[in-house]
Parts: C-alpha cells; sequence; structure tokens
C-alpha cells in the first residue's frame, strides 16, 4: 500500500476513535455506549467511502466485522464490562449482521446478474439493442433518442456499467468517422451514460442505491414490490430521458445528416438460448405480476438462479466472476442501517432534534440535494448507505406530516432516485467515466450537463412523490385496538413506541369511547403481523387497573370496506403489567411477510380471516 | 502508481532508444526500462518482482549476443511468477523455426517485423497491457486514460 493510503487510514481511524469521546449527554443527546459506538463506525465507513484508502467494497467488509465485534451479542465479553442492562445500549444479533450477506434483497440483486450475466453470455443484449434500435431509423437525433431509450431500457436490468459499456461500443466506431467539428459526437458520447445511470432507477435492481432502499422499507413492514416500483418510477425514468435528449439536441446539436450503427450479431439458436430467452421473459414477467399473482420479488429472483444453474449456462467460472464486490458493498450499507435503527439509536438522536415540526417539503428536497451531492463525489452506493438509515428514522418521526409526499417510502425512494441523478463529472459514475475515456466528452460539457440533467430529474422526482402522495399510493391499512377505558391512549401510546421503537410506524388516528372499551383505530403497515400488532405492551399503571375493567382487552375487527382488520379473542392480561394482548392460541413465530396486494390472511394466522387488503 | 513496468530488449542501442520514444505516451502510467541482453533482462526481471512490482510486458528483439530473444521469451513464460506477462517479439532476423518456437513454446502474444509502424506497436502494447491489468485484477479506473477501449468495454460488458 502506498504511503497516501497509510496516513489517509491513520485519520480516518483517528477521527472516528475521537468520536467514542464526544460527551453526546452534555448537548443534550442521551445516547448509550453501544450507540456511540455505532456513531463511531458510522463515521468510519462515511470517511473511507469518501477519501477511498482501500476499495468500496472492503470499507462495507470492515463495518460488518467491526460491528460483530463491538456492538453485537458475539462481542468479546471485555468490550462488554459494562453491567450489560438497558443503560449500556440493545447489542445486535450476530447472526443478523452476517445474514446480511445473504439478505433476499441482496437475493434479488443475485437474480438479477444470473440474468445479465446469462444475457451477455448469449448475446442477448446486442441482439436486443438491433432490434429495439431499429425503428429509430438513420435521422441521428432519432438514433440519440434510440440509444437513450434502449441503454436506459437494459440498464433497468444490468448494471449501469455493463449497459454502457455494451452501448459504447456499439457507438464508438461510428463515432469515429464523424467530423470532428461536429457537436453530435458529444451529444452522443453522453447520451449513453445519462441513459445507464437514469435507466438504473426502473427497478428494484436497477442499481444498489435502490436495494439499499427496499430493504429499509421491508425493514420497516412497509416492503415496496418490484411492480410497484416500477410503476411510478419506469414514467419517471421515460421523462427525464426525454427532456435529457432534448437538452442534448439544444447544447449539443447534430451537423450529421444520416448515420447507422453496426450491430453484426444474430439471435442465437442453440437450446441453451433459448433457456435463456424464456427464462429472462418469464422473471421479468413474474417481477411485474408478482403482487396479482401473491408471489415475492425476492423469492422470484431465485428462478433465474436455479434454472441457470442446472442447464449450465451458468458455469461455475462464471458464478465466480460475478460482481460480488458489489453485493458485499450494499450487505455493508444493510448491515449500517441495521445498527442505526436496533441499536435504537435513530429514535435517541430523534428525541433530541425536532424533525417532526420542519416543513415536509423542506425535508423532501434537502435530503434529495444532500443525495445528488454525495453521490456527484462518491459512490452512489455508499451515499445511499450513509443517507437512508437517518433519512428513514427522520421519515418515521415526521409521521403523517410527510404523508402527503408519499410519507417516509416517498422521502426513501427519492433520496434512492437522487443517489442515481449524480453525473455531472466523470468520477460520479462509472458509466461517466467511460464516456469520458472515449475522448469525445470535455469534463465541461459532461457537468454543464449533469447538473442540468440532475435538476430536471430532481424537479420530476418531487413532483412523482408529491402526486403518489396525494392519491395514496403508499397507503397503511387500519386496525382497531379495542381496550378498556381505564388503559388511556397515552398508555397506548407509550406501548406502541415500545413495540415499533425505532420506527413508530404505528400511529393512533382515532379514539373512541364506547360505554364498556376505548376504541382505538390504528394505522399499522400492511404486512405487520397482526400478533405483533397485538403485542402492543400497554403501560398502565397497575395500581389503577381495576382487574374488573381490563379482562377483555382486544383488538376487535371492524370491517371497513377496504382496510384489513385482523380480529382476535381477547387475551388475559397479565394481572402485574397491564394489558398486554397477546394473542391467545400459541403464538406462532412471525408471521410470513406477505406482499402489500396480497389477501391479508398471510397477517398471522391465528386471527380470525380478515379483509383483503386494499389491492392500491 | 506505476507498479507495472514495460521491458524492452535489445542490443543496439539506437533500436532499442527508438522502441523506448514509440511508448513514451505511456510513461505517466508504467514504468518503462530498457536492457540490451538477455541476461540483463532475467536479473532486471527478478529484481522487479522481488520489489513487488509487476512486469507487464516484455518486448525482445530476436538475434542477440548471448541467450537469444526467443530463448529470453521461453525462459519468462515457463516462470510461473510472470505467467500473466505480456510478450513481443520484434525482430527482423527470425527464420522460420525461430518464429514456431516463438509461438509454440514461449507463448509470444505478438510478432513484430523490424522496420515497424510506431503507431500499430503502441495500439498492440495499450491492447496486450489491458489484458494484462484486466486479467490480473488490477484496479483498471487508475489506468482509464491509456487503457484499449474495446478490449476495456467487451470486458466491463461482460463483468460489471
Amino acid at each position: 500500500m502506498q504511503k497516501t493510503n497509510w496516513i489517509k487510514i491513520f485519520f480516518i481511524v483517528l477521527l472516528s476513535a475521537l468520536t467514542l469521546f464526544i460527551p453526546f449527554d452534555s448537548f443534550g443527546v442521551h445516547i448509550n455506549p453501544i450507540e456511540q459506538r455505532v456513531i463511531a463506525l458510522f463515521v468510519l465507513a462515511a470517511l473511507s467511502w469518501i477519501f477511498e484508502p482501500f476499495p468500496i467494497w472492503s470499507t462495507s467488509v470492515l463495518v460488518i466485522v467491526l460491528m460483530i465485534f463491538t456492538v453485537s451479542d458475539k462481542a468479546p465479553a471485555m468490550l462488554l464490562l459494562d453491567d450489560g442492562g438497558s443503560k449500556f445500549g440493545n447489542l445486535l444479533s450476530y447472526k443478523a449482521l452476517m445474514a446480511t450477506f445473504a439478505d433476499p434483497t441482496i437475493m434479488l440483486f443475485l437474480g438479477g446478474f444470473f440474468l445479465a450475466a446469462a444475457a451477455t453470455k448469449f448475446q442477448l443484449d446486442f441482439n436486443l439493442a438491433r432490434v429495439l434500435l431499429r425503428p429509430f431509423g438513420k435521422k441521428p437525433h432519432f438514433v440519440l433518442l434510440g440509444l437513450m431509450l434502449v441503454t436506459a431500457i437494459f440498464s433497468m436490468f444490468m448494471s449501469n456499467t455493463a449497459t454502457a459499456a455494451m452501448m459504447l461500443a456499439i457507438l464508438a466506431p461510428v463515432l469515429a468517422i464523424f467530423d470532428k467539428e461536429d457537436k453530435g459526437r458529444i451529444a452522443f458520447a453522453l447520451a449513453i451514460p445519462i441513459g445507464a445511470n437514469i435507466g438504473g432507477i426502473g427497478t428494484p435492481i436497477g442499481t444498489p442505491p435502490n436495494a439499499i432502499v427496499v430493504k429499509a422499507l421491508a425493514e420497516m413492514h412497509v416492503p415496496i414490490s418490484f411492480a410497484k416500483w416500477m410503476f411510478f418510477a419506469v414514467p419517471c425514468m421515460l421523462v427525464m430521458i426525454v427532456i435529457a435528449w432534448f437538452i442534448l439536441l439544444k447544447l449539443f446539436p447534430i451537423s450529421k445528416k444520416s448515420m447507422e450503427l453496426k450491430i453484426e450479431n444474430r439471435f442465437l439458436k442453440t437450446p441453451s438460448a433459448f433457456i435463456v430467452y424464456i427464462t429472462f421473459a418469464t422473471t421479468v414477467i413474474l417481477w411485474m405480476l408478482g403482487d396479482v399473482l401473491g408471489l415475492d420479488s425476492n423469492t422470484i429472483a431465485m428462478i433465474p438462479i436455479a434454472v441457470f444453474s442446472i442447464t449450465r449456462v451458468i458455469s461455475k467460472d462464471d458464478l465466480n466472476k460475478m460482481s460480488w464486490d458489489v453485493l458485499w458493498l450494499v450487505a455493508g450499507g444493510f448491515a449500517l442501517g441495521l445498527g442505526i435503527q436496533k441499536t435504537g439509536l435513530a429514535s435517541h438522536l430523534l428525541e433530541a432534534i425536532p424533525f417532526a415540526s420542519w416543513p415536509s417539503l423542506m425535508v423532501l428536497v434537502g435530503a434529495s440535494f444532500i443525495g445528488v451531492f454525495m453521490s456527484t463525489f462518491m459512490s452512489n452506493t455508499a451515499s445511499a448507505s450513509l443517507l437512508a438509515p437517518i433519512i428513514a428514522a427522520l421519515g418515521v418521526s415526521m409521521g403523517a406530516g410527510i404523508d402527503s409526499l408519499g410519507g417516509v417510502q416517498g422521502l426513501l425512494i427519492a433520496v434512492a432516485l437522487s443517489c442515481s441523478l449524480a453525473m455531472s463529472l466523470p468520477i460520479s459514475t462509472p458509466p461517466n467515466a467511460l464516456a469520458y475515456s472515449t475522448g469525445f466528452v470535455r469534463t465541461k460539457d459532461m457537468a454543464k450537463m449533469g447538473v442540468l440533467v440532475g435538476i430536471v430529474g430532481l424537479l420530476i422526482v418531487f413532483a412523482m412523490m408529491s402526486f403518489l402522495g396525494n392519491i395514496g399510493y403508499f397507503s397503511k391499512s387500519k386496525d382497531v385496538l379495542q381496550v378498556s377505558p381505564v388503559v388511556t391512549e397515552e398508555n397506548v401510546k407509550e406501548g406502541i413506541k415500545d413495540l415499533a421503537a425505532p420506527t413508530p410506524l404505528i400511529q393512533i388516528i382515532e379514539v373512541e369511547k364506547k360505554e364498556k372499551t376505548l376504541e382505538i383505530r390504528l394505522e399499522v403497515p400492511l404486512d405487520m403481523p397482526a400478533d405483533e400488532v397485538l403485542k402492543i405492551p400497554v403501560n398502565a399503571d397497575s395500581k389503577s387497573l381495576d382487574s374488573e375493567s381490563i379482562t377483555e382487552p382486544k383488538i376487535d375487527a371492524e370491517p371497513e370496506k377496504t382496510e384489513a382488520v385482523p380480529e382476535v379473542a381477547p387475551a388475559k392480561p397479565a394481572p402485574a403489567k397491564a394489558p398486554e394482548a397477546a394473542p391467545a392460541s400459541p403464538a406462532p413465530a412471525k408471521a410470513p411477510e406477505a406482499a402489500p396486494a396480497k389477501p391479508a390472511p398471510a397477517k398471522a394466522p391465528e386471527v380470525a380471516p380478515a379483509k383483503p387488503a386494499p389491492a392500491n | 502508481m506505476k507498479n507495472i513496468n514495460i521491458i524492452c530488449v535489445d542490443d543496439q542501442s539506437e533500436v532499442l532508444d527508438s522502441v523506448i520514444r514509440d511508448l513514451r505516451s505511456l510513461e505517466d502510467f508504467f514504468r518503462i526500462e530498457g536492457t540490451e541482453s538477455s541476461e540483463d533482462c532475467l536479473s532486471l526481471i527478478d529484481e522487479i518482482d522481488s520489489r513487488g512490482e509487476q512486469v507487464g510486458l516484455v518486448i525482445s528483439d530476436h538475434v542477440m549476443p548471448g541467450t537469444s530473444g526467443v530463448e529470453l521469451l521461453k525462459t519468462i513464460f515457463n516462470d510461473s511468477r510472470f505467467s500473466n506477462t505480456k510478450k513481443i517479439l520484434l525482430t527482423g532476423q527470425a527464420n522460420h523455426a525461430d518464429t514456431i518456437k516463438a509461438i509454440n513454446e514461449a507463448g509470444i502474444h505478438s510478432y513484430f517485423e523490424k522496420p515497424w509502424n510506431a503507431e500499430e506497436l503502441l495500439n498492440t502494447v495499450k491492447s496486450l497491457l489491458t489484458q494484462y491489468i484486466l486479467k490480473t485484477g488490477i484496479d483498471h479506473t487508475e489506468y482509464m486514460p491509456v487503457l484499449d477501449q474495446a478490449v476495456l468495454l467487451e470486458y466491463l460488458r461482460k463483468n460489471a
């Protein structure tokens, strides 16, 4: 390793170690030792990702390993000398940390990798490009639009870098015969990275920042399916492409009158090739129809993995050559998110800062601009990894205040998209670097174009989130908790906070006093298992509770037209602690996570049939 | 940076200078060394390897006093430390048998006949070094300006 690297490492370690000694208590932020360690690790990750003393994926590995050794339940005893009580902090499960390497969202990406590897191996990418580009003819400005659209479409399923490399390979011979004075060369060379970067936002597997956010949402019991993502992201992507095309034509007018892209390949007709075509098409169709068929996107991603493995479409060699570094990079981001959420750090920090009172539009705009800014200079994935856990906690703390902008989902998705909109420098993204290395583009041109596309893109994202918020695209279901009147609303609020900390996504929307009971209408995430809702510990003062009056705490069915309402038999309250509404029948392990549009029964086996969840 | 070495071998110093001059545009990214005999070359690559640096490419003449170029390249080919090293034979005097031996036993990657075309040589060198960098897993982003575009794009299409 070089000397400058050692200096970087020294300062990074020094600065992150110093964070361990910041007296947060004196600033009025009360955090425990474990949480302070998580802050130090966060600083370590951020600095290593910015200054890159080693490859960015190595930082991820380092973060996971350090977390296991310092804040997990398998940390060496000497590091956990404290009483181990609540004051010391919540330890993370080491299994959960290790499991980030094979998280369902990682498997979703791996499925994408298998599809992309098979497609390139069997020339499907070149062949599709040839077919898709044909309708755009020979007029250069239409060819330009075609190239951008095709690049974007490929980039939805292949890595942005691989797509840009493939399209530049097609384009390079044509650009070489362009007139040297023709500004169109710049337009064409820039069109590829713009298409590749913007195309990444189209699907959850389009680019790793999407994975970070998809995972964060799943952790908060508000998962987003493949189709649900595409439904808003693809229109966003198409509008951005068309506007970027206009800007390119305006800034870099093409003088050439006619051009032809030569793609010589032919569709392979071997049995293996057909396996690739069929599996590719089936997987993509299943991803889009998953919600309707009641299939989970992550599970569907396992199909190409199995099919290509047993048919030897993907050999052992191909498997070894996959971009495992990308998956490990993402895993590190997941681990950071886990650390910030599960130790309770997020909720403690938010108690100290009054985010809830901030205007929601300001938070959305601010978070997105930070996303673009960070990822202009550092890896998009790293930026998303650092931002997502903070923004998630922030969004949750804002509660219903941000619903008009799509709630916490809208906020997080905007962050993911903004990380893909940074493309003003050659170092911003690998596709930019590739386009720059063709020699047809100057940094100045790229910066001008990148800033314009970034701003336009952000405006489109804001408009989309505001639209989705208003139509209630990311809506939640409503459950009704019926408890005895001596249990006050405050008790339940406390209970919800305890249960859902650090992500209190359950909200009380209405309280109604009845003769014998208090009905509390709750808004809960669609996939939250009913038994978890039932576990809301109602911290009432036991003395004030008359055992007679608390015998009937229950979550009652309140049939409402479109809402999922689990119905449960009343549970016997624990005498000492107030009505802990535990399910009457043996509590199953957490009910399987249901896809949002799936009928509600999957929520919790022991509850009586509930109404199907809104299909929205 | 500059951990990858290019070594040119020719007993005529003016020819050697001319080869090095043709490659001058790569100087910012690679260390370019010249030696006037096979023996010097072998001890040089030995030293480079013990410094922890890489031998990316050897360009050798054939007819030289002492060990011939083909013998030199064959020795390098059979040395496991240099199994990824790219090899170019640059000669005007190799006969048929020498050439066959160079291909079969020394695994040369390219053959140039003197006098050579400077641009062609430079392009071949770039292409071979790009392959070397991608094959050995060295971070290619540091070498972007001098890499062979077509080789890089094809690699990234399949591996990114």
